[in-house]
């Protein structure tokens, strides 16, 4: 535990800079609006709002540093996606990493400047930032960009509230980013609070504050996103006759105010535990209480994480495949049951902490439920395939057809690890990874890619991207996240523990084939980000349309 | 051919029974194997056989035998003994886990659990840390000797 004088001068320096962050959004927010003020009366208007209404919000948005300040959804989404692309490749470059620090079964063999510590930050920052910045800000900027012409909304006036979520969320994975924690994504306590090098590491504290920064940007966010869709959407679009990718986004952020107050709650405890520790303490007998806090939010964020790519998911099939969604009624239920049946699932993280039978078999059993509404899902998928004449094989449908083959492998892998024995041997191991991985490669980094493939013409102005290089990207990923992540599942099957900086020499195999298949990924990334740069550097020729825009038809009760 | 509807109700269905027969035998399983499942037991009522107090702490697992004998990151118990581990932390949450004896057990600071399992071949097992713990969390490791 660090002293009063340290953690009250610290604390201090950081509220300075909360308040400069909050002086810069209010100097930024006046300063737009006098402009806005301004611009409206020269074109003879009296109300700004209705100048707004009709220079500025419901116009297709393209790159440019103005989405950084304006407030319309598309804007907003712009923004929120480009930013969480920029995260995901900082956190992947720290996921690379890990894995060349694990050439070796000793470390710093081969890269001596990757030590244990670096090791364990690199562990904290890759999962932190890939899921709250790359996962849901991904999701949160793809409903945001497409909502307004799925819903066609009659009002885009709560682009504030969001810009504010926006720049708390951004401001608090900088400071996690700066915080060096590594106390790994589940923040457990006590280690949490060994403000050392060997523990938590020395800034953890400040690690956490920038964990409540992001979860009060995303519950804020959430909130706006449910208040859209549910009243400013046109009142001509009934919510039965939403599209399937609005409801995705409506139970994601349904979820997100359900189970983002437990971990706030959580996390505010134990930041008053570096006061005084009194909440989760070995002699208060309840360090336990914080894991189940913490699951509580963290088994939602993992369905927070593809629910939405789902939505993606099923816009797009029907665009390649020239016929409507099997079944309208079982994607949505399908959607629905998943996100009510996930918060019911979260002890089963916890099954060999001591929770007692009787609640093991809760948690197996629930978590069995919860495989339903994912076999619906996928069955829908299939059947919409099953009742389609042609296929039309471009490389978002490629995207999407390797995210439904990987779900269904990362799935079968999650279940299994359900039955008791079984997850007394791969519990804690890169069984574990691999199941994760599986799922979001291929569906939360597989689909996003595939969204912005087909987004690439309207957010750049006409510009199209190189085929060939997307399909080189598309193949490098789907072969290097396979290889790694099946190198993982075998390794951990045989006991290989993850989050560990060194191993047993008998798993070096599994840990080199993963590493190669690491690197492939890393090189299919950068393929895209030459792609888009050289694409973004020609003339635009084709038009600014793009097919994820509309709904393909809103399906009625039997289409 | 059937209705969409129909098709459907068989698909979710046969889903539902396949997971059905799942939960069924994963009932059945922890109730053979219930002394393997890490049990929160403080004060400690259902130990049998040979109790060996387990202690986690950064970074190393200190085993406390019934005689009294203390020993690191190296376990010795003998062929088809029934061994019960009381699996303890003085420090941060670790997880104990025997791969090859298919058992696993948090360490918590505060709170015993306890978890049997009885060795029925002889030979040199590993054990690790599973929970993440610290800087050298991969050097809690060892190995279990199983002697005759």
């Amino acid at each position: 535990m660090a002293d009063y004088s340290t953690l009250m001068l610290t604390s201090g320096v950081i509220l300075s800079l909360i308040g400069i962050v909050a002086f810069a959004i209010y100097y930024i927010i006046a300063d737009r609006k006098a402009k806005l003020a301004e611009m409206a009366r020269e074109r003879g208007y009296q109300s700004t709002a209705q100048f707004y209404r009709d220079f500025v919000a419901n116009k297709k948005r393209r790159i440019s540093w103005n989405i950084m300040v304006d407030n319309d959804a598309r804007s907003l989404g712009l923004r929120y996606l480009l930013t969480s692309i920029l995260f995901f490749f900082i956190a992947g470059t720290f996921g690379l990493g890990m894995r060349l620090s694990l050439t070796y079964n000793v470390p710093q063999t081969f890269f001596t400047f990757l030590t244990p510590d670096a090791y364990n930050i690199l562990l904290t920052e890759h999962a932190t930032l890939m899921i709250y910045m790359w996962a849901v800000g991904a999701a949160v900027g793809l409903g945001y960009y497409l909502l307004p012409s799925h819903l066609n909304l009659t009002r885009d006036g709560r682009g504030g509230y969001s810009s504010i979520a926006y720049w708390i969320w951004l401001f608090g994975a900088i400071i996690f980013l700066l915080s060096r924690s590594s106390f790994r994504w589940y923040l457990y306590p006590p280690l949490s609070l060994q403000l050392s090098q060997n523990g938590g590491g020395l800034f953890a504290w400040m690690g956490i504050l920038g964990m409540i920064f992001i979860f009060i940007g995303l519950l804020i966010v959430a909130i706006v996103i449910v208040q859209i869709i549910l009243f400013d959407r046109s009142k001509d679009i009934k919510l039965g006759k939403m599209s399937l990718f609005s409801w995705s986004i409506l139970d994601t952020a349904l979820m997100m105010i359900v189970s983002i107050p437990p971990i706030l709650v959580g996390l505010t405890m134990l930041m008053y535990d570096y006061y005084a520790p009194i909440f989760f303490t070995a002699s208060a007998h309840n360090v336990l209480l914080f894991l189940i806090l913490f699951w509580w939010w963290g088994h939602p964020i993992v369905y927070i994480a593809v629910i939405p790519y789902f939505g993606i998911i099923y816009e797009i099939i029907p665009r390649f495949t020239g016929t409507s969604i099997y079944s309208y009624r079982s994607g949505v239920l399908g959607l629905g049951l998943l996100t009510i049946l996930s918060m019911t699932v979260f002890g089963h993280h916890l099954l060999n902490s001591g929770l007692g039978v009787a609640w093991d078999i809760l948690f197996e059993t629930t978590s069995f439920i919860v495989v339903i509404p994912s076999a619906i899902t996928v069955f829908n998928w299939i059947a919409t395939f099953w009742q389609a004449n042609k296929i039309r094989l471009t490389t978002p449908m490629l995207f999407v057809l390797n995210g439904i083959i990987d779900f269904i492998i990362g799935g079968i892998t999650g279940v299994m690890q359900v039955y008791q024995p079984v997850n007394q041997l791969v519990h804690g191991t890169y069984w574990v990874t691999a199941h994760f991985h599986f799922i979001f490669m291929g569906i939360t980094v597989g689909i996003t890619m595939a969204a912005v493939y087909l987004l690439f013409p309207l957010i750049t102005g006409g510009r199209m991207y190189n085929v060939l290089l997307a399909r080189v990207h598309f193949y490098l990923t789907a072969i290097g996240s396979m290889l790694m992540s099946t190198a993982w599942a075998v390794g951990g099957f045989l006991g290989m523990p993850r989050a560990v900086a060194g191993y047993f020499s008998w798993f070096q195999a599994y840990q080199d084939a993963s590493i190669i298949g690491g690197v492939i990924i890393g090189i299919g990334q950068l393929v895209f980000l030459a792609n888009f740069a050289m694409s973004w550097l020609k003339e635009p020729t084709t038009s600014d349309e793009s097919i994820l825009e509309k709904p393909f038809a809103v399906p009625g009760v039997d289409a | 051919m059937m209705s969409k509807g129909k098709i459907e109700t068989v698909f979710m269905a046969m889903v539902i029974v396949v997971l059905a027969v799942f939960a069924v035998a994963n009932y059945a399983a922890i109730m053979q194997t219930k002394g393997s499942i890490a049990q929160d037991a403080s004060p400690v009522t259902n130990a049998s056989g040979e109790v060996i107090h387990v202690i986690g702490h950064q970074w190393a697992w200190t085993f406390i035998y019934p005689n009294g004998t203390q020993a690191e990151n190296n376990l010795v118990v003998t062929v088809n003994t029934r061994i019960t581990l009381i699996v303890n932390s003085s420090d941060v949450i670790h997880d104990l886990y025997i791969p090859q004896m298919d058992i696993q057990s948090y360490a918590v600071p505060g709170q015993n659990n306890t978890v049997s399992f009885t060795p029925t071949s002889t030979g040199q097992f590993f054990f690790e840390c599973v929970e993440y713990c610290g800087e050298f969390h991969y050097e809690m490791r060892g190995y279990l000797t199983v002697i005759s």
